[in-house]
């Protein structure tokens, strides 16, 4: 025998519970969503009144329209992010990017760090470009402290740090095809990417976090091994590239949804904060290397690669561009690599002079940089730093609006964002 | 006779120090700073690399617009923007970083901020990329950004009260405090108890308790 209790249909629970929350936040009463819509009404509405203007005009929804929520566990997010994306049918409307799910508070953490330990906490920030987060401290840190590294030591770092780009850049193809359904170029980006990450872990000892700078030079001079892997690397590298660019570059259904998508001008990109390849990829000639040469850059010999496009087919181009350029300066760095000393004699706990310094680098996202202040004790005063996807996100929800949602992750993809580095 | 190779290699070894004072590598910028706008003269300090100035925190938005619209000057890129909080009995400093590509140096702009009531104008006006910037700044700082359409907080949750990059907001393993207490006080949640931070709340800041209490008479 069946009882007759009637079971509430979830559905119409949160729309009493949408209605309510409304009420709380001062909001107009929902407009029903027609058709295969009904029922979504509700998703993602905070359960707090709106703090701004802004945010007030995200949760807001027009007729048809409904909020999905992408994230915090989306496959393509790269890393932990939340994308509160507003839709009418399959059309973004809005996008309103929520960050922290991985915030640690490293600059805090560094602020309680004596300056040798801070080069171990920068490490897990942007975790695909290791060595570019340890190389603006350790600039930093020795114009606060007074000393240079030596010569072989900036070679070594100029070194390791095109090799973290290469494979930086070879991984951005691979996410990217992923991205769009293409699942054979990432195999290849983490074939190019293992052959450097075992040469640099000959080199450092690690596979991921390097930990391989020091304050006035670097941890570890060249070994056999790192040497023997390197020319072996390098007599097949082109050839590993050039075989992933076929993979992808001339693939109909890549070009079709990357040609003409997320077009960013060169003067919206620098009103938005946006550096390195992306910026260049909308035909912006700026590269910290060049713009305020460190390091041993000045002695290379290099061009400023851009690309005339502006949309995610130019920034991937310009990535690969920017494969070859790295290569071409690896070799330089080869030929012209100094004998020496690769640590400078520094004590243990560096206590510098009171004073400010600001040293920028060019990450394979873009100007990193780092602002540290000294008050004379063992421990910066302030330790600030820029990451570049975290400035580079704002432009996602400029271009995606009118665009369909699944080109949401395929343009975010070009932009390579890499959330450690975002929520620091 | 000296063995110049020899002492280059001993001074490779040592580490060669750096001149503490700076070079004049952007004496052109200078001069063209102080033609502009002498009042800078007093606050205006070189390093290697970077020219500093320093002002009060209301003019960041005429000066900022003045450095980048200024041909000569063309400081169009902003490089980036931080606080720093010198301390409960002191002040804030809302710090710019310019990029220009007619002079070789970095251009550092320090806004002053009172702490007590810690209000400055937004820039997101000239650089719609200062957005996330100021978001960040009044998350860990709670500096307050007047005309900023979208000042709220970036990666804290939105119902957090402290401002955790402040100085006297204290980690609680602070050295002073774990004494070989075993665990590290930063791991015992009981040590995580916030609420004596809770005056420190800038104004301007709506708490979830007080927007409730707003729309419910």
């Amino acid at each position: 025998m069946t009882s007759e209790v009637k079971i509430p249909d979830p559905l119409d629970l949160d729309r009493e519970e949408e209605a309510r929350l409304r009420q709380v936040a001062g909001l107009p009463p929902a407009k029903t969503a027609v058709g295969e819509y009904a029922g979504f009404e509700s998703v993602g509405l905070p359960e707090r009144p709106p703090q701004t203007e802004r945010e007030r005009e995200v949760y807001t929804l027009e007729e048809g329209e409904m909020l999905v929520n992408m994230g915090p566990q989306h496959p393509s997010t790269h890393g932990v992010m939340r994308l509160v994306v507003k839709v009418r049918g399959e059309v973004v409307t809005d996008i309103d990017p929520v960050l922290g799910y991985l915030h640690r508070g490293i600059e805090k953490l560094c602020e309680e760090a004596t300056y040798t330990t801070v080069l171990t906490y920068v490490d897990p920030m942007d975790y695909l470009s290791t060595m570019h987060n340890e190389h603006a401290p350790a600039i930093a840190f020795e114009k606060l402290f007074g000393v240079t590294a030596p010569r072989r030591a900036e070679y070594i770092r100029a070194l390791v740090v095109e090799l973290n780009r290469v494979f930086s850049h070879s991984l951005m193809m691979g996410f990217l095809a992923l991205d769009m359904g293409g699942i054979t170029p990432i195999l290849y980006g983490f074939i190019n990417r293992d052959e450097i990450v075992d040469m640099l872990s000959a080199i450092s000892g690690q596979r991921m976090l390097f930990n391989f700078f020091r304050v006035g030079g670097v941890n570890w001079d060249t070994n056999d091994e790192f040497l023997s892997r390197l020319g072996t690397w390098r007599s097949h590298v082109l050839k590993n590239v050039e075989m992933s660019e076929r993979v992808i570059t001339d693939n109909e259904v890549f070009r079709s949804r990357t040609i003409g998508m997320g077009t960013l001008s060169g003067r919206d990109a620098i009103a938005l904060g946006v550096t390195g390849p992306n910026l260049r990829a909308s035909g912006v000639a700026f590269d910290v290397r060049k713009a305020h040469p460190y390091s041993i850059y000045p002695e290379l010999e290099f061009e400023v690669i851009t690309q005339p496009g502006g949309d995610s087919n130019a920034r991937y181009l310009q990535r690969i561009a920017e494969i070859k350029q790295s290569i071409h300066l690896i070799d330089q760095i080869v030929d012209k690599m100094p004998h020496g000393a690769v640590q400078a004699q520094v004590p243990g706990i560096i206590r510098p002079k009171p004073g400010r310094a600001y040293a920028a680098i060019e990450s394979p996202r873009g100007l990193y940089s780092v602002y540290a202040i000294s008050d004379g004790g063992p421990n910066p005063y302030r330790f600030r730093m820029r990451d570049p996807s975290f400035i580079s996100l704002q432009a996602i929800p400029k271009l995606m609006p009118g665009r369909l949602i699944a080109d949401t992750m395929a343009v975010m993809a070009s932009f390579d964002p890499v959330m450690g580095g975002v929520d620091k | 006779m000296v063995d110049l190779r020899r002492s280059w290699r001993a001074a490779d070894r040592l580490g060669r120090r750096r001149a503490l004072t700076a070079p004049a590598k952007a004496g052109a910028l200078v001069r063209l700073l102080l033609d502009r706008f002498p009042d800078l003269a007093p606050g205006l300090w070189t390093d290697e690399d970077t020219v500093e100035v320093v002002i009060e925190g209301e003019r960041n938005v005429a000066l900022l617009g003045a450095l980048r619209d200024d041909p000569e000057l063309n400081f169009f890129f902003l490089a980036d923007a931080a606080a720093v909080d010198y301390g409960p009995t002191e002040r804030f400093e809302v710090v710019y970083h310019l990029y220009s590509d007619r002079h070789p140096a970095w251009l550092r702009v320090r806004a002053r901020v009172n702490r007590a009531d810690p209000h400055v104008p937004t820039i997101t006006g000239l650089w719609e990329g200062a957005m996330f910037h100021e978001r960040e700044m009044f998350d860990m700082m709670g500096i307050v950004f007047d005309g900023n359409r979208d000042l709220r907080r970036i990666y804290m949750s939105p119902d957090y009260r402290s401002f955790p990059q402040r100085k006297d907001f204290l980690l609680p393993d602070d050295a002073a405090d774990s004494s070989a207490a075993g665990v590290r006080p930063l791991e015992r949640p009981e040590t995580w108890d916030l609420t004596r931070l809770s005056d420190e709340l800038a104004p301007g800041v709506i708490t979830h308790a007080e927007a409730e209490a707003e729309v419910k008479p």
